[in-house]
């Protein structure tokens, strides 16, 4: 389908006042925005070779595309540099893929924000941050992808809170929810190479989050301890559910439990096993459900799935773990997946810079 | 100063909508639950009150494992042939 001309909209050539105007459109998302200056935009553009008018994601509920020069004028809005936009480019590419459920995880109660983690050397390369607060403030390419993110389900998409945006308490995630894999220091593959990718080439990974949850623990010195005060986060009862899960370990705790000689793959089938909670407790604050049960004890169940206990996730892949943040503090993360079960799986694709 | 709009430069896919019914009187009912705690308990109520106003019956319960994504088509496909209208909804 062909797509129309951008419109261009003339406004005093004041730039306090386009701010303003841009407010006065709804194109923000509360906080001002760089107006998207048509000159700005085309360097925006530049750093893709492919035509503007590349479709590189549909919105299925909408109806609506997102082109790469709508991307582009959402990307200037958001502060990005050119050298950011591929990174940009290739998460909506991720999005896209139907395993993500784009509509589902957009217009939820659930107050779902899109959380990217890059991978690989294309985070230092552009500047990201993948130490010292490392979920922000500070660092221009993870604030402004995140933020970017955010302002195309707005502005492109139509995700309007309270209209087609139905999250009931919201997430602050979704003004910017951007981090970089922590490399140095980092004792396990990258997620890149995990992926597949060949050696060389960063990735971008998408995952519906439905929150933050600091994870404390000072005083642990094994990976038992450490990755039980994990797994005890991610089995509150708030949090657990079928969903996938994704975990930053601080360097602190990385270095607890790499030190011990545990994989990642050893740490995913710990805390597969570890987070859960029995049906009877289940059962007691309401949240208990045979269908669930089922879905994690029938056919296809995977060996580490105990009787009597419903499990976060469903296998230990459903867990992704990494490093990130600064080197001081026993402060690692859970991020709970928005969907209670299959409703949206993280999804992965390489950035391409096409310049 | 020039700015470009933020907004989608592609057109709208075309949604189309199913004809209106003429009448309701009489006719076969389907369900579509969508898997959330209570959909089916507040759709089998719906119905009954198609059922108990309008004649209706109820001839085929569909489920879908994902709330928030469109039905599977050969779902769809199956049920349209057996039901005059489907009745959907969040159950949460």
């Amino acid at each position: 389908m062909a797509a129309l001309s951008p419109r261009i909209h003339e406004v005093p050539d004041d730039l306090l006042a386009a701010i303003d105007w841009c407010y006065e459109q709804g194109w923000t998302d509360g906080l001002p925005v760089v107006p998207p200056a048509v000159e700005r935009v085309k360097a925006m553009l530049a750093a893709d070779a492919r035509p503007a008018e590349t479709v590189i994601c549909k919105h299925p509920a909408t109806g609506l595309d997102l082109s790469l020069h709508a991307a582009a004028v959402n990307a200037v809005m958001a502060g990005c540099l050119p050298e950011h936009f591929p990174v940009l480019v290739a998460a909506y590419e991720a999005m896209d893929q139907e395993g993500f459920n784009f509509h589902g995880s957009t217009a939820s109660t659930g107050g779902s924000a899109p959380l990217l983690i890059v991978s690989g050397p294309y985070a230092d390369t552009i500047g990201m941050n993948s130490d010292v607060n490392l979920f922000g403030p500070g660092n221009r390419a993870n604030a402004t992808i995140g933020r970017a993110t955010r302002l195309i389900l707005r502005n492109v998409f139509q995700m309007l809170p309270g209209i087609s945006d139905k999250s009931t308490q919201g997430n602050p995630g979704k003004y910017s929810l951007c981090i970089a894999e922590r490399s140095r220091g980092n004792p396990w593959p990258l997620l890149c190479e995990a992926q597949g990718y060949p050696k060389g080439t960063s990735s971008v990974t998408c995952y519906a989050a439905g929150g933050f949850c600091n994870v404390e623990n000072h005083g642990g010195n094994t990976p038992e301890q450490v990755l039980g005060s994990v797994a005890d986060a991610m089995a509150n009862y708030g949090c657990i559910t079928l969903g996938q899960s994704v975990v930053i370990l601080a360097p602190e705790h990385m270095q607890i439990v790499a030190d011990a000689g545990w994989s990642r793959e050893r740490a995913q089938h710990f805390l597969f096993s570890a987070a859960k909670r029995s049906v009877e407790g289940m059962t007691d604050v309401g949240k208990y459900r045979d269908r669930e049960y089922e879905t994690q004890h029938g056919i296809g169940a995977h060996a580490l799935a105990e009787k009597g206990y419903i499990h976060r996730g469903l296998n230990p892949e459903d867990i992704l773990i990494t490093m990130g943040g600064g080197d001081a503090g026993g402060h690692s993360c859970f991020l709970p997946s928005w969907s209670r079960g299959r409703g949206s799986i993280m999804q992965h694709k390489p950035i391409t810079v096409r310049s | 100063m020039q700015l470009y709009s933020p907004m989608s430069t592609t057109p709208k896919r075309a949604a189309i909508r199913a004809p209106a019914l003429a009448k309701i009187d009489g006719l076969r009912i389907g369900i579509l639950e969508n898997g959330k705690l209570n959909a089916e308990e507040m759709l089998n109520e719906v119905a009954a009150l198609f059922v108990q106003r309008h004649g209706c019956t109820v001839r085929t319960l569909a489920s879908k494992k994902n709330a928030s994504a469109p039905a599977p088509g050969n779902t769809l496909t199956s049920v349209a042939q057996e039901v005059d209208f489907l009745i959907t909804g969040l159950g949460d």
